[in-house]
């Protein structure tokens, strides 16, 4: 069976306006449809402008100078209005409360807002409605004010109002660095759920664990370059990973300690399981 | 990177946000003003920065939505004085637009200027509307002294606005400076610019 | 708790369920009627009686009453000012401790009381029954650009959110050494630090609201749908038509009479 590319990236330059260095230098590499992709890679390296650059803000928000050419569910990011790319692709930010669109009065309305940008018809606005509310435990909120949310179901409800507009990918840009240790997690199981619906998943996370528990593939970025796109455990496994800032989760580092390798694999395990399995040995 | 015209209409993403936020920030000096008993208003800095970062059409729409929104929370009144705001987005915009509002002594005359031609808008409806006087104390005793000496009612009218206007309109465009020069250059570029698409192959 | 500004009374009245335009139209009369058909202080008290009644039976003359208090402040200082100075006075009306009052003073202090009472009133009938968002929806109906329409209700939301921030701003820089009474020049000089750090985040958070309304399609080419559609009854219409044509009809006879 062929698998459709979701994301399909080619020699992908970008240049901020008013700025000498490229922000995202010949970046190359595509994901499956419904795969889990984490990227890491320490702070400026080009993560954020990345997850722009697939859902339009790059170049279409900002200008600047773009080269090369990113397709997502088959629509070429560059020829389409980030309005376009709506139904496509869409991307939750780290603050929560930005990305409220305070215009709306309640949770329901709030969930509707992109639904009536793209002039969705009544009742299936409806239907969406319910079942992202549904989807995201946002369903005793509804009435709610919008301001009035802590912090982890703020960022649940931009969740929704991404969701409910179906697009094929969500993009996550550290969703949960500004959210409370019980905010995060509300947000992880989400995103969880997510991947399990058969959404693609780009997600950036500081939070090694959780990237290491539910990505398919981690893409590695350091200095706007791409320097490895594999399998958490290969990724994670790599002896030069601190020169690049990031830190592998703290199953890994330990084993790393002990040496303790995976003998068919010789990688490293990364989730407390494979940890659990390999150091019972 | 190309200076956007002045006088353009078209309202970036950016900038519709920004309006809402240049109203916060009036409500917000007001509220200060009132907090610490200043006798001056210090409510339209919002105003007078999203005219310095985005040009005076966009400080005039941030004027009128202020009022409009005043209107129709706290004092209807206020509807009628939108065009006063209205003129003050478009001066601070225009005097940013043409010298760059860049040192303190600029944002002082700025803040003369702002202060004659809001009372000039003002009087009239002043006049219209509550016989010349503001409800200020002080320049209503000003008015009442004038127009007791048989000074006409328009000029007594409009010194009753402008000694109000000026420690207010001068002390509000210095505060919006002080706070504009500060912005990050990211955010300032982001509203006065018009980028371009540039193609790297 | 931070909740969208607005005057609306949910009193379940005829007047709730109006659509808002045909009470803008009848803001647009009351201001315009008296200058087109004299005499104005008729016309403009027929008004003011015409919007307590409607007031009355929208079950919210209570709440027009703080509405009126700054401009009744003015209206009183207004009578003693011109019934003392204005300068046509020529007939004496009373004296009290050897202050004259004058009838042209008080004659031209009384239409201007009924010029703000009227503009008041009409407004008053409007913002009183009237949610902001049904306003708003209701000129986005008719063309305003849905643009417009969100710098509207977004000013409603931020303003109360942001001004929910100073009681703690100001506790903050109290706690720092601020000095926020005292003098004149002390408490200007803590204006700015006050101010300051409300006016930098919300002016830092644009540029992130903005994108994400973006991604939400707020730029999407093509016609937008509303969650909630509510249609103009029959009598909407009606009503409509009739302030429209008394309009129209006002106009043409000033007009003429000119």
């Amino acid at each position: 069976m062929v698998v459709k590319k979701t994301i399909v990236v080619e020699n992908l330059k970008y240049r901020y306006p008013n700025t000498s260095k490229l922000a995202l230098d010949s970046i190359s590499f595509s994901v499956d449809e419904g795969q889990f992709v984490g990227i890491v890679g320490k702070n400026l390296a080009g993560k954020s402008t990345l997850c722009e650059a697939l859902v339009g803000l790059v170049p279409h928000f900002y200008k600047g100078a773009y080269g090369g050419k990113v397709v997502v569910d088959g629509v070429e990011v560059l020829n389409s209005s980030i309005g376009e790319m709506a139904r496509h692709i869409g991307i939750v930010f780290q603050n929560p409360f930005t990305q409220i669109t305070a215009a709306k009065l309640t949770v329901y309305e709030e969930i509707a807002f992109g639904l009536e940008n793209l002039g969705m018809d009544r009742v299936e606005m409806v239907k969406r409605i319910d079942y992202v509310l549904d989807l995201l435990g946002l369903y005793d909120f509804k009435d709610r004010n919008p301001f009035e949310l802590s912090g982890g179901q703020m960022q649940r409800l931009a969740i929704a109002g991404i969701i409910a507009m179906k697009p094929t990918v969500i993009v996550l840009d550290e969703p949960t660095s500004q959210l409370d240790p019980q905010g995060s997690e509300e947000v992880f199981k989400a995103v969880q759920r997510l991947s399990k619906e058969g959404v693609t998943i780009v997600m950036v996370e500081q939070k090694m664990e959780k990237i290491a528990q539910y990505a398919d593939k981690v893409m590695l970025i350091s200095e706007g370059k791409m320097i490895d796109f594999d399998s958490p455990q290969k990724l994670f496994s790599r002896e030069d990973l601190e020169n690049f800032g990031v830190e592998p989760p703290v199953f890994t580092t330990i084993a790393k300690k002990l040496n303790v390798k995976d003998e068919t694999t010789g990688l490293y395990p990364v989730t407390i399981d494979e940890a659990r399995r390999l150091f019972s040995l | 990177m190309g200076k956007k015209s002045m006088w353009s209409l078209s309202f970036s993403t950016p900038v519709l946000v920004l309006i809402p936020a240049a109203v916060g920030i009036n409500y917000v000096g007001k509220l200060f003003a009132q907090l610490l008993k200043l006798p001056l208003w210090l409510d339209s800095i919002g105003t007078i920065i999203a005219s310095m970062l985005s040009g005076p059409i966009v400080g005039a729409v941030s004027g009128a939505i202020n009022n409009i929104i005043y209107g129709l929370t706290m004092d209807p009144i206020s509807f009628v004085y939108a065009l006063t705001s209205i003129a003050i987005g478009l001066v601070v915009g225009i005097m940013a637009y043409r010298g760059r509002i860049t040192t303190l002594w600029r944002a002082i005359v700025v803040g003369l200027v702002v202060a004659i031609v809001s009372a000039l808008v003002s009087t009239p409806l002043n006049v219209m509307f509550w016989g010349g006087q503001t409800g200020n104390v002080w320049g209503d005793a000003l008015y009442a002294y004038c127009i007791a000496h048989n000074i006409p009612v328009w000029l007594s009218s409009f010194f009753d606005e402008i000694v109000v206007d000026i420690p207010d309109k001068v002390a509000t465009v210095v505060i919006a400076f002080v706070i504009f020069v500060s912005l990050p250059k990211r955010l300032i570029q982001m509203y006065e610019g018009e980028e371009t698409l540039e193609r790297l192959d | 708790m931070a909740r969208a500004l607005s005057l609306y009374v949910e009193t379940n009245t005829f007047l709730q369920k109006l659509d808002p335009m045909v009470k803008l139209l009848y803001i647009l009369l009351s201001i315009l009627l008296p200058f087109l058909i004299l005499p104005y202080r008729v016309v403009g008290l027929t008004f003011i009686l015409i919007s307590c009644l409607l007031l009355l039976y929208g079950k919210v003359f209570k709440k027009v009453l703080p509405l009126l208090g700054f401009s009744f402040l003015i209206l009183i200082s207004i009578v003693i000012i011109q019934g003392l100075f204005m300068q046509s006075n020529r007939t004496p009306a009373f004296t009290i401790d050897g202050l004259t009052f004058y009838k042209e003073g008080l004659l031209y202090a009384w239409t201007l009381c009924i010029r703000v009472l009227d503009v008041l009133l009409a407004f008053a009938l409007l913002v009183l029954t009237t949610r902001p968002s049904d306003l708003i929806q209701s000129l986005v109906k008719r063309g305003l650009s849905p643009r417009f329409g969100y710098v509207l209700s977004s000013a409603l939301q931020i303003i109360p959110q942001m001004m929910s921030e100073v009681g703690s701003i100001m506790d903050a820089q109290r706690s720092r050494g601020l000095e926020t009474e005292g003098n004149l020049w002390t408490r200007l000089k803590a204006f700015v630090p006050l101010i300051g750090p409300v006016v930098m985040s919300s002016l830092l958070e644009t540029r992130e609201r903005a994108m994400a309304l973006e991604v939400r399609g707020f730029s999407a080419i093509g016609k937008k749908t509303f969650l909630f559609d509510t249609e103009m009854t029959l009598l909407d219409k009606i009503l409509e038509w009739v302030l429209g044509i008394l309009l129209l009809i006002s106009i043409i006879v000033r007009i003429v009479w000119l």
